[in-house]
């Protein structure tokens, strides 16, 4: 029927518009669950910042919704296509589509920072030859102001510039949707001040939408345009950071850096019989 | 001011404090309460503070006070943020019953063992019927892998190799040629290298120089989230990194095997040519008449194997890593541990099944 067509044409657009559609996420290790039930959708051009304390399910979130691992229900879409699980790995058309940037760069450490920039395309399209991808390889350098370690090990680059790496080897496939897991996490402020620069740019000029984890303050401010809050694997705010100043008391106490009361103040201390 | 006074020393040096503590338990047990002189005090530190905690706390256990004199008002500000409460002591864990661990570790060896086999299905599918599908391998990375894995074992090997079949024909020969039938070290030496020694011993080389080397990479690329950003990337770290390694040594091993062979008896012949006047062509010919064309099958049916082995044990057990550095470790000690018992496992059945 021609009614059909014309819905399914139109959902497709839709769930195109919306590059991230996560639903009732549920995921733990062995018998610990870690999410329970976390819905989140990022509309095109996002960047959207998941906060949350140490221990509040963030990265697991990223690893589950990029693939990795099988969560124990719920389902992500992926540019409206639903991730399957059995492979180990996002959809096979939508690599192109998914850059990610580990925590640590995660530079594969056999190789040059050149072949490792060079490594998504090379390995999807072996009819490239060597001189094209050497010169993509460079332009993606350039882009994070890395072209000079081109030749370098992992091994022999600092903290910062192996995520710059990461980076542009996220970059090599121009994707679509950029997973960013705690840029800033161990960098000085000035590097990871660049960093958030630079993924500013990528969105301005490259129209890229993000899902970035960090719980670096300046960078939360720099970066999000939302922010979803993680609490005990559930989402407890989302909204711009305006409205957060009006959130819950959590997320209020975390963007204000306030230690939540309680902890350690209402015990007593030890009384000691002291004489002088 | 009770007698009993004992003195606090200016800083809680950790020698301090333990004879301190000793003095002051010894009090409590003889049932007397403590005083302890704090004037001389300067700073009370967390060691300081840890002792003072655990103290009172015994000493109220037993009914006993424990008082601080003349403590300095810095120190006594100090001792005003110890908390109420003790660290609790966590009883420990029941050791599991025999049977539990019994249940346990037979369980574990069963799940490896079922990765292996998986492993090594999906190594041959890929290498075979799934080639053409998706192809994530890195062009000439089976040929790196087959120097670093295979080639730059060949002095190793050969060394080795050549030892143990100039002992083995010193030790034949002198037994044999009491009966003055020291010819026959040829049949012994070629015969032993070619079915037994050869292959087993290459697998032993490999099993702890290219194992290791393949557990610790793959370990320490898993823990760095290496194998993660491959799968990230839609490569299949199997197919990335588990082939390339699966055909060198599957390439390689038997060609070491057959220079490990060739080098002990070689070293054969040279003892029989020292040590009990034996002619090169007499050796040789000897040798040939022994060695039969089964024997070379069985050499490259173990080789393999025994290959095949070691790189799927040592990819699971690396690939399996889950924590840090010290994960890294027992995994590669597991590796060569598992992969040298299988081994010799292994070599113990191909025994039986050629015997049969």
């Amino acid at each position: 029927m021609p009614m059909t067509t014309d819905r399914n044409t139109r959902t497709q657009e839709q769930a195109e518009d919306v590059p991230l559609r996560v639903r009732g996420l549920v995921a733990g290790y062995g018998t610990r669950k870690i999410l329970d039930g976390v819905d989140v959708e990022v509309p095109r051009e996002e960047i959207r910042v998941i906060l949350g304390g140490s221990g509040s399910g963030k990265s697991t979130f990223l690893r589950n919704v990029m693939g990795l691992e099988q969560p124990w229900a719920g389902s992500v879409e992926l540019f409206g296509k639903p991730v399957d699980w059995s492979q180990g790995r996002p959809p096979d058309d939508s690599y192109k589509r998914i850059g990610v940037l580990f925590q640590a760069g995660a530079l594969i450490s056999s190789l040059t920072v050149e072949q490792n920039v060079a490594l998504p395309l090379r390995i999807h399209n072996p009819g490239l030859s060597d001189a094209l991808l050497r010169e993509l390889a460079w332009i993606k350098l350039k882009q994070v102001r890395m072209e000079e370690a081109g030749d370098k090990m992992p091994g022999e680059l600092s903290g910062g510039m192996r995520k710059r790496a990461g980076l542009a080897r996220a970059l090599a496939t121009d994707p679509e949707l950029l997973f960013c897991d705690e840029p800033s996490a161990g960098l000085d402020p000035v590097t990871s001040r660049s960093l958030d620069d630079l993924l500013l740019e990528l969105r301005e000029t490259l129209g890229i939408t993000m899902v970035v984890i960090t719980h670096e303050l300046d960078s939360i401010k720099a970066l999000a345009d939302k922010v979803t809050y993680l609490s005990q694997g559930k989402i407890i705010f989302e909204g711009t950071l305006d409205e957060a100043a009006h959130g819950p008391q959590e997320v209020q106490d975390f963007l204000d850096r306030t230690p939540p009361d309680g902890d350690g103040k209402d015990e007593g201390v030890m009384a000691f019989n002291l004489e002088d | 001011m009770p007698e009993s006074m004992l003195k606090i020393p200016e800083a809680f040096t950790p020698d301090a404090v333990s004879k301190l503590d000793a003095e002051a338990r010894g009090l409590l047990k003889r049932g007397e309460d403590v005083h302890l002189d704090g004037s001389g005090l300067t700073r009370l530190d967390s060691l300081g503070q840890a002792f003072l905690a655990a103290l009172h706390a015994d000493a109220e256990h037993q009914g006993k006070r424990l008082v601080v004199h003349g403590l300095q008002s810095e120190a006594r500000e100090r001792l005003k943020t110890i908390p109420d409460t003790l660290a609790e002591e966590k009883p420990p864990e029941p050791p599991p019953s025999l049977f539990e661990s019994t249940g346990a570790g037979a369980y574990t060896l069963l799940r490896e063992w079922r990765d292996i086999a998986l492993l090594l299905s999906e190594s041959l599918y890929y290498s075979t019927f799934g080639r053409r599908k998706s192809k994530t391998v890195l062009r000439g990375d089976t040929v790196t892998q087959m120097i670093r894995l295979g080639s730059t074992a060949l002095p190793i090997v050969l060394l080795l190799s050549s030892l143990i079949g100039f002992t083995l024909a010193l030790q034949s020969g002198l037994q044999l040629s009491k009966y003055g039938a020291a010819i026959f070290l040829a049949d012994g030496i070629g015969i032993s290298m070619i079915t037994e020694i050869g292959p087993l011993m290459t697998a032993v080389i490999l099993a702890g120089r290219s194992g290791s080397a393949i557990t610790a990479e793959l370990a320490t690329m898993t823990v760095q989230e290496e194998v993660a950003a491959l799968q990230s990337m839609a490569i299949n770290p199997l197919q990335f990194l588990v082939l390339p390694r699966f055909w060198a040594l599957t390439v390689t091993q038997p060609l070491l095997t057959i220079a490990s062979a060739l080098s002990g008896i070689v070293a054969g012949l040279l003892v029989g040519l020292l040590f009990f006047d034996l002619s090169v062509a007499a050796f040789m010919n000897q040798v040939q008449q022994a060695v039969r064309l089964e024997y070379i099958w069985q050499m490259l049916v173990k080789s393999v194997t025994f290959a095949w082995l070691i790189v799927l044990i040592a990819s699971v057990k690396g690939l399996a890593v889950r924590g840090g550095a010290d994960a890294v470790g027992r995994a590669t000690t597991a590796c060569v541990v598992t992969c040298i018992f299988s081994i010799v496992l292994f070599d113990a059945l191909f025994s039986f099944i050629f015997y049969l």
